[in-house]
Parts: structure tokens; sequence; C-alpha cells
């Protein structure tokens, strides 16, 4: 590669995440008007500064029709799911069952935000936890951008090790760890610790969210006690088994926190009158005016409960998992080279697809099975299942151009040497202070792409090679860079939009990002300055 | 009121939109397949002109309009 590092470059190539920023944040536009702004931006920057012919911007905005296909795949099916349990008032049935089970309002808070999320993330992810979480909050009386907020927060520990620890096996790999090395190993102690850190924060930003002091003085113990089982049996399990060190602390921490509604001090009725997350007025309307289906807590809870159970079934069973996987389809794409000398190699399956192992097919066969038995149990009335499909579409077609933008748009940075220019430019410049910024890299890869997992594909090399060439210790950087991938899982357009989607409110991506950069950016700076005490001075 | 077909609605804007970039991707897979150049430019300029459909019409058409 001979594309020149320089202040010019780098201007040029993070011209575009500012542009989207500022659209986002500072002139309150939609993803879905924000996003084709800065694509436009990366095309006309890579064609005109990093010399790249219409044939590679053309194969990389197929590449990232494709990936976004895939993740639209996933939002119409979480959103059918939301639409199936909407259509049968099982939300209604949810919000009430759940209100008696956890009387406290903010452990109902701590349950169904957070909790039920990081469930989720662990076996699914890809923005499933943010797309079902969303709808579930509102259900329980949460204003609707709130209810997009504490999910994303939520799910964010379960980034690096969640999906059966796919972001995880992806940084090995990119960064080539051996499985089972010293390295190996203690990189996934840097990682789970850096998450446990975040995982205790925000614990603790939900209370404050929720009702300030007086609710981080009432969720004290459960947010201590809950962060220890996720981020402390994360750590102790990432040194035994990286592939379920998400999964069994999320498991546990669900059955936790309905004991500890139980306990003594969550048992009674609690809440704050005046917490600004909480739509009083809707949810006391709803009480009196919708009429309740005659449908237990467990009966609403049923497709959740088969997508836990076909989920398990078909990633941790070997060879259920490798006989369905069998069946796959991608496309071929040509080697492409920029005027500069950056190389894209040929790819014979572009990111395949294995529809009996995505996230999407659990999602729609719970969906239907839904479907089937609220309807067999008369609790879908006439026409209802053709307001399902019909809703879950029209609800689904906004956020796929944001979608398709966002994803063409890293596609093209990528493939342009845009976003390698990015990462060297900040490690060239800074030197060993470069450390304070390596979990924003993985941050930010999370930003462009919308996946820890892409992030540290994107990343991991770089980092290492960083790491190497600085003589210091890559296993803290490799850390900060999944761990900040984790984090920046939460400011992800791609994931904002799946929530504002499912809870009706696309168009405000820039005010829930407003809020959230408002913890996670400090947060990455506290494990910047972490790191570089550690490795760095 | 006034009342609307769905594709006269920004859904049914988007939903066209999305229909093009299809297109689109089947046109650009097809023509890095053959090796043509003239197919990818057209795929890429339909992809380019269907994204502007939303910031076009909300930012610049819905504002004018408004200011009318």
């Amino acid at each position: 590669m001979n594309i020149p590092i320089n202040l010019f470059m780098w201007v040029m190539a993070f011209l575009p995440i500012i542009v989207l920023l500022f659209l986002l944040i500072k002139c309150g536009w939609g993803a879905t008007e924000a996003a084709p702004v800065g694509l436009l931006i990366t095309i006309f920057t890579g064609i005109f500064f990093y010399k790249a012919d219409i044939t590679l911007i053309a194969a990389e905005s197929a590449k990232g029709i494709w990936n976004a296909l895939i993740i639209l795949l996933i939002v119409w099916t979480a959103i059918l799911m939301y639409q199936v349990g909407d259509e049968a008032k099982a939300f209604l049935v949810i919000r009430n069952g759940m209100r008696k089970l956890l009387p406290n309002e903010l452990l109902l808070v701590l349950a169904m935000g957070w909790i039920f999320e990081s469930f989720l993330q662990g076996i699914t992810g890809f923005g499933v936890p943010v797309a079902v979480g969303a709808p579930l909050l509102m259900g329980i009386g949460v204003t609707p951008l709130w209810a997009v907020i504490i999910p994303l927060f939520g799910q964010a520990w379960g980034n690096t090790f969640g999906t059966l620890g796919a972001a995880w096996d992806s940084l090995a790999m990119s960064a080539n760890l051996a499985v089972g090395s010293p390295e190996y190993w203690m990189t996934a102690l840097w990682t789970a610790g850096f998450i446990w850190f975040w995982t205790v924060i925000a614990g603790f930003a939900f209370c404050w969210f929720y009702g300030k002091g007086k609710a981080i003085k009432k969720g004290l113990p459960a947010v201590l006690i809950l962060s220890t089982i996720q981020g402390g049996g994360e750590l102790l399990l990432s040194q035994v088994n990286t592939t379920i060190s998400c999964f069994v602390p999320a498991c546990i921490s669900l059955i936790v926190i309905l004991l500890l509604g139980r306990t003594k001090m969550y048992r009674e009725d609690w809440s704050i009158e005046d917490s600004p997350i909480m739509n009083r007025k809707a949810s006391s309307g709803a009480d009196s005016s919708e009429e309740l289906p005659d449908m237990t807590l467990v009966q609403a809870f049923v497709p959740y409960f088969v997508l836990s159970a076909i989920t398990l079934i078909v990633l941790v069973v070997k060879p259920i998992n490798s006989f369905l996987g069998q069946i796959s389809f991608g496309f071929s794409f040509p080697e492409t080279v920029t005027g500069y000398g950056y190389v894209n190699a040929a790819v014979e399956k572009f990111s395949a697809l294995t529809p009996f192992t995505h996230a999407s097919m659990f999602l729609f066969v719970s969906a239907m099975i839904g479907l089937i038995y609220y309807k067999k149990n008369g609790w879908i009335k006439e026409g209802g299942v053709k307001r399902v499909f019909v809703k879950s579409i029209s609800m689904t077609m906004p956020s796929g151009i944001a979608v398709i933008g966002l994803v063409i748009m890293s596609k093209i940075m990528d493939g342009t040497g845009q976003t390698q220019v990015l990462a060297n430019g900040i490690a060239n410049v800074l030197g060993n202070i470069y450390v304070i910024l390596a979990p924003f890299v993985g941050l930010l890869g999370t930003f462009m792409t919308g996946s820890n997992m892409s992030s540290n594909i994107l990343f991991g090399g770089f980092q290492m090679t960083t790491a190497n060439l600085l003589h210091l210790d890559p296993a803290p950087i490799l850390g900060a860079q999944s761990a900040g991938g984790a984090i920046g899982s939460a400011v992800s357009p791609s994931k904002i939009i799946l929530g504002t989607t499912t809870a009706g409110i696309l168009g405000s991506e820039g005010e829930v990002l407003k809020r959230i950069i408002l913890i996670t950016v400090p947060v990455a700076i506290i494990i910047g300055l972490i790191l570089f005490a550690v490795v760095g001075i | 009121m006034e009342n609307k077909s769905f594709f006269q609605t920004k859904e049914g804007g988007l939903t066209i939109a999305f229909i093009v970039i299809m297109v689109a991707f089947a046109i650009i897979i097809a023509g890095l397949g053959a090796g043509s150049t003239a197919a990818c430019t057209v795929g890429f300029i339909l992809i380019a002109a269907s994204m502007l459909y939303s910031p076009l019409k909300v930012q610049v058409y819905d504002r004018l309009k408004k200011k009318k």
C-alpha cells in the first residue's frame, strides 16, 4: 500500500464520519437522511483522493448492500416478533405480570432493559436485544427515547463474548492469537476486565437515568450483585471457555434478578413518581382503557422461550449446527485495487449467509410459532395475521435505507484504504500516547460497521502491529480494542436505528446518540488512561 | 382529510428506493461477473440516486413546500 499518510489524507478519511455525526447530533437529522450524505462524501473522497475507480466503488457498494440485507433480515424478523406480541396484547400482559413479579419499578427497568437484553445478546446479538428490548420497555411505561437508550447500554457488555463468542474469535483470528496460548488467555483476561468496568458503569447509569441519586442508593446492592455476576463471571469463564463466557453469566443474572425481587429490599412497591424516563400518563391510561387478554405471563413469553430454546439448540449442539450450516450462499467478488495499490482480495463467497443458523431464522420461526399459538388461543382476532405482516414490513422499510447507506459507507472506507489511514495516522502521530486512544479505535470500528466483530476484524491486526511497533504488551491493547468495540455498539447508528424503528421514533437517532455519548466517551477515555498507566508509561 | 396512497407517503417512496437499490445490486453483481464497467457504473448511479431520495425529500422538497 502506497497511500500517503499525512494530515490532509487523514482529514479526508475522517470527513464522512464528522459530517455524519454533525448532521445526526447538531442538526438533528434522522439516520435515513444523514447516512446518504455521509456516503456521498465517502464516495467523493474515495474516488478523488484515494484513487478508487468506479468498479471498486460499485463492488464495495454491492458488498455493503449484501451485508445490509443480512442485517435487515434481523430487523424485519425482530419487528415481526414484536408485532405478533403487540397484536395479541402480550406486552400488556408482560408489563402487568412483571410488575407483580418485580414490584420495585427500578428493578423492573433493570430486568427488562439490562438483564433480558444481556440474555438475548448472549445467544443472538446483531442488534436483536435492542430491537426486541425497546418495545418491551415501552410496555412497562418507559418513554420511547429511553426505551431505545437503555437496551443499547444493556446489550453492550455482551458484544465481545456474546453471540457465543463470535467477536472474540474474530479478534483472536485477526491478531493471530493461537487458541490456548498464554497470549490468548491474557488478552481474554484484559478484555473481560475492561468490559466488567463498563458493566458496573452501565448498571449505575440505568439507576441514574431512572431517578438520579435516590435511585442509585436504592439500586446499589442490585447493581453490584448483577454486575459482579455478569462482569466477574465473564472474567472467570474467559479463562476456561470463551464461547460461553457471556451466555452463562447472562442466564445466571436473569435468575438472580427474579430472586432479588423476593428479597426484603426489593419486594415492596417502590417507584420514583417523577422519573424522567417513565411515561406515567401512558401507563396509567393503558391500565384503565385497554382490555387485557386472558393470558398468563408464561403464555405471553412463549415466543421468547421458543427463541431461546431454538437458538441454544442450533448454536450449542454441534451436530445440529453442522447439519443446518451446510446450506449457505454468498456472491463472489473479483480483486479490486486503488491507484495507490490498496488491494481488496477476490472472494469466492463473500459474507456467506447460512439461513438455517442465522439469527433471523430463529426470530422468524419463533414469531411464527408465537403467531400460531396466540391465534389458536383466540388472542389474535380476525385480520390480525395480515396486520402483523403489513405493519412489520412498513416499519422495516424506512430503516432499510439508513442501514444500507451506513454499511456501504463503511465498506467503501475500508475498501479504499481510508479506514487504514485513519488508524495509522493516529498511531504515527501519537507514539506511546496512542494507547489512550486504543479503545477509541475499537469504538470507531463498531460505530462505522455496527458490529464488534467487524471492528475486531478491521482493527485487530492493526492494534497488534501498532503494539509491536511501539514495543508494548499487545494483550491489554487488544483487550481495550475489543472492549472499546463492545462499548461502541451502544453508539452505532445502525443499532440505534433498530431501536428507533421498533420504538416507532425513527428519525430521533441524533437525540439518542447525544445522550449515549455522554457516558460511552468518558468510559472509553478512562479505559484508555488505565491502559496508558499500565503499558504506556 | 386527503387520503394518500401508500406510494405517495415517505414510507412508500423509501420502499421504491429500496427496490431500485436491489435492482442496482443485481446489475452490479452481473457487471462484476461479466467484467462490464458500464453495468457497474449504471448500478452505482442507481444506488446513489435512490439513496438521495430521503435527504432531498425531507431537507429540500418538504422545506421548500413549507416555505411556500
